[in-house]
C-alpha cells in the first residue's frame, strides 16, 4: 500500500491516459468490455485519490519527481535547482482531485445510457478519459509548462466532446467557440510562462515562487495568467462563450466541463497565492477578483432567470455560482499577510473552497437532470415541457435536491458554505454579503420557475409515452445526490478533514516551496 | 462526532433543521388527515371546477416558462436591453473582451506599484 501511495500522483494521471488509448482496442471486443474498462479504471483512480488525500492530510505535501532515482529527490545531486518534471500534491490540489474523481466517475456512469444510442462511442470514452487525464494533470503538476500541456489536453478533448453530437449545427458551433477560447487562453498562458522562464530560467512553480522579483514583465505575466484562467473559468465579462459551449454538450460532459472550470480556478488561485504569493500586494489583486466575482454572481443569475433553454439556464447558474467562490477566496487574498487573515480571511477562503465542493456536487447533478429531460423529451426548450414529474419521479426528486442545494436553503449543503462566506466577507465589505443573498433569492426563484415549467402541471399528451431515464443515468445522479446528503449531514467533518487544510495549503506558500527546494535559507 | 459547524461568529447544526422538518412533516400529515372524509379519488370530486366554464386541455392551461415573472422582466427592461446586447454570440466579440480585460488588468498591475 505504501508503494502504491508513493506512486499514486503519477498513477492517477497515467491510468486514465492508458485506459483512453486502450478504449478503442477493447471497444472492438464489445461495448460491455469497453464500458467496464472505463468504469473500473475511474473507480480505481477514485480509490487512489482518496488514499492519497488521506496521506496528504496526515503527512503533508507529497512530491513526485519523474525519472529520478527516488520520487522525492526533487533536486538532482550536483544541481541547485529542480530540472525534472515534478508533481506536487498538497491539500489544495488533492481537494480538487477528489472532486474530479467523483464527478468523472458519476459522468461515466451517466454516459453509459445517455449516449447509448449515439455512434462513435469508442471515441467518446477515449476523449472522456483524456479529459480526466488533463484535469488531474492540471491539479497535480508542479510546473507551469506542464500546466499548459495538461490544460491543452483537457481543452482539446473537451472541445471535441462538446461537438460530439455531429448531427446538429449548434454543437459544432459550441465546440468551435470552446476551442477558439481555449486556444487563445492557452497561448497567453504559454506566453506568460515564456516571460517567466526568460527571466528566471526555470519552469518549476516552487522555484519561481522562491526567486520571483515582481518586475514589469512579471506583472504582465501575472495579468496574462490571471485573465486567461479567468476566461477559462467563465467569469464575467469573459463568460460569453460558456453557455454557448456548455449547453450543447452531452449532459455528462457538461458536468465534467464544470469541473474543468474549477481546475482553471485552481490554477488562478495557485498563481496568485503560490507563484506570486510572496511579492503580490493582495489588496489590489484581491479587489480585482472580488469585483469580478460580484459581477459574475449578479450577471449570471439575472441572465439565468431570463433563459428558456434548460441547459443554457443551468449554464448561467453555473457562472453565477462561480462568483461566490471567487468572492470568498478573493477576500482571503485581499487580506493576505494582514491580521484580518486570521479574523475572517481564512474563514472566507474556507467558505469559498467549501462552495467549490458543493458546486461540484449539485451543478453536475442539475446538468444531469437537464440531460435527463432532453433524453426523454428530445427538446431543451422549457416552454415545450410540462407535467413531467408524473413520468420522471426520480429525476424530479433529484432536481429538487439540487435546487435546494444551489439556492442555499437550509439544511442542504449549499447553505453551509454560503453562511461561511456571508459571515466572513461581511466584515470585509457588507455589500458582498448583500449581493450574495440577493443572488441566492434570484437563484431559488429561477429554479422554481424551471421546475414549474418542466415538472409541474397536468400530464401533457405529447409526453404520454415518456418513461423515467435508464438506471445507469439514475445511478450517475444518485452518486452526486449522495455527496450532497453526506456534506449536508457532516459539514464540520468535511471542513475539518479537507477544506481547512486546503485553505491553509493555499496560504502557506513557504511549505509549497520547501517541499521542492528544501528549507529556504 | 459533532454535527456543529462553527464559522467563528456563529454555528450551524443541520441536525436541528432536519429534526424540525421531520416534526413539521408529521404535523402536516396530521392536519391533512383531519380533512374531508367524503373525498373519493378519481371521481367527479377530483375534477377541476372553473365556475362552470369549460376547463382547457392540459397543454393549454399549463403556465409556460415565458409567462412567469413577467413583472420582473418588465421592471428591469432597461437592464436586460443592455446586458443582452453584450451577448452577441460572435466569437470575435469574445476575443475582443479578452484583449480589453487583459489590457486593463495589466495597466492596473503596472500602475498600482504592487511590489512590496
Amino acid at each position: 500500500m505504501a508503494t502504491l501511495i508513493t506512486h499514486s500522483p503519477i498513477l492517477i494521471i497515467a491510468i486514465p491516459l492508458v485506459a483512453a488509448f486502450l478504449t478503442p482496442l477493447i471497444g472492438m471486443a464489445g461495448s460491455k468490455a469497453r464500458n467496464t474498462l472505463v468504469v473500473v479504471s475511474l473507480t480505481f483512480v477514485a480509490f487512489l485519490v482518496f488514499a492519497l488525500a488521506r496521506d496528504v492530510v496526515a503527512n503533508g505535501i507529497r512530491v513526485y519527481t519523474l525519472g529520478s532515482a527516488s520520487p522525492s529527490l526533487t533536486i538532482p545531486p550536483g544541481s541547485m535547482v529542480p530540472v525534472r518534471i515534478i508533481l506536487e500534491v498538497d491539500a489544495m490540489s488533492i481537494f480538487f482531485g477528489i472532486i474530479w474523481a467523483i464527478v468523472s466517475l458519476a459522468a461515466a456512469m451517466f454516459s453509459l445510457s445517455h449516449i447509448a444510442d449515439e455512434t462513435g462511442q469508442n471515441r467518446f470514452y477515449t476523449l472522456l478519459l483524456l479529459m480526466v487525464t488533463g484535469g488531474f494533470g492540471m491539479m497535480f503538476t508542479g510546473d507551469l509548462f506542464n500546466l499548459f500541456v495538461f490544460l491543452e489536453i483537457a481543452s482539446i478533448s473537451g472541445g471535441a466532446l462538446i461537438a460530439f453530437r455531429t448531427r446538429s449545427a449548434d454543437t459544432q458551433e459550441g465546440g468551435f467557440k470552446y476551442i477558439v477560447v481555449s486556444a487563445i487562453a492557452g497561448l497567453m498562458i504559454l506566453f506568460a510562462t515564456g516571460l517567466l522562464y526568460a527571466q528566471y530560467n526555470s519552469l518549476n512553480m516552487a522555484t519561481l515562487a522562491h526567486v520571483i522579483q515582481f518586475t514589469a514583465s512579471d506583472k504582465i505575466a501575472l495579468a496574462l495568467l490571471l485573465v486567461a484562467f479567468t476566461m477559462k473559468t467563465g467569469m464575467v465579462p469573459l463568460h460569453l462563450w460558456f453557455p454557448d459551449a456548455y449547453s450543447v454538450a452531452p449532459a455528462s460532459i457538461t458536468g465534467m466541463l464544470v469541473i474543468t472550470s474549477h481546475a482553471c480556478m485552481y490554477a488562478a488561485f495557485r498563481v496568485c497565492f503560490t507563484l506570486y504569493g510572496g511579492v503580490i500586494d493582495g489588496l489590489v489583486v484581491g479587489w480585482i477578483i472580488v469585483i469580478t466575482g460580484l459581477l459574475t454572481m449578479f450577471v449570471g443569475v439575472t441572465m439565468a432567470v431570463f433563459q428558456k433553454d434548460v441547459m443554457r439556464f443551468m449554464s448561467y447558474h453555473a457562472i453565477s455560482q462561480l462568483g461566490y467562490m471567487w468572492v470568498g477566496v478573493g477576500v482571503g487574498l485581499a487580506v493576505l499577510g494582514t491580521p484580518e487573515l486570521g479574523t475572517y480571511g481564512r474563514d472566507a477562503m474556507t467558505g469559498g473552497i467549501f462552495h467549490i465542493l458543493n458546486h461540484a456536487m449539485y451543478k453536475p447533478l442539475l446538468f444531469f437532470t437537464g440531460g435527463a429531460l432532453f433524453h426523454c423529451t428530445g427538446t431543451r426548450d422549457l416552454a415545450k415541457m410540462g407535467g413531467l414529474a408524473h413520468k420522471m419521479k426520480w429525476t424530479a426528486i433529484l432536481y429538487i435536491i439540487g435546487t435546494l442545494s444551489i439556492s442555499g436553503l437550509p439544511p442542504l449543503n449549499g447553505f453551509s458554505s454560503k453562511i461561511l462566506i456571508y459571515e466572513s466577507v461581511y466584515r470585509f465589505h457588507p455589500i458582498l454579503t448583500m449581493t450574495g443573498i440577493i443572488v441566492s433569492i434570484l437563484t431559488l426563484a429561477s429554479f422554481t420557475k424551471a421546475f414549474h415549467s418542466a415538472f409541474m402541471g397536468a400530464e401533457l399528451p405529447e409526453y404520454e409515452k415518456v418513461r423515467e431515464v435508464p438506471r445507469s443515468m439514475i445511478i450517475g445522479m444518485v452518486i452526486l445526490a449522495a455527496g450532497i446528503v453526506f456534506i449536508t449531514l457532516f459539514p464540520a467533518q468535511v471542513v475539518g478533514w479537507i477544506l481547512r487544510p486546503a485553505a491553509n495549503a493555499l496560504i502557506d506558500q513557504g511549505a509549497y516551496i520547501n517541499a521542492v527546494m528544501g528549507a529556504i535559507p | 462526532m459533532t454535527f456543529i459547524l462553527e464559522s467563528g461568529y456563529s454555528f450551524w447544526n443541520p441536525l436541528v433543521w432536519i429534526i424540525l422538518f421531520l416534526v413539521m412533516m408529521v404535523l402536516i400529515y396530521f392536519f391533512r388527515r383531519q380533512g374531508q372524509e367524503k373525498y373519493k379519488k378519481d371521481t367527479e370530486q377530483a375534477q377541476i371546477f372553473l365556475c362552470g366554464a369549460e376547463v382547457p386541455a392540459p397543454g393549454e392551461r399549463h403556465i409556460r416558462v415565458g409567462n412567469i415573472y413577467w413583472g420582473f422582466f418588465e421592471t428591469l427592461k432597461e437592464y436586460y436591453n443592455q446586458i443582452l446586447k453584450l451577448h452577441t454570440g460572435i466569437i470575435n466579440d469574445y476575443v475582443a473582451w479578452f484583449v480589453a480585460v487583459t489590457a486593463i488588468t495589466a495597466v492596473i498591475l503596472l500602475m498600482a506599484g504592487l511590489g512590496k
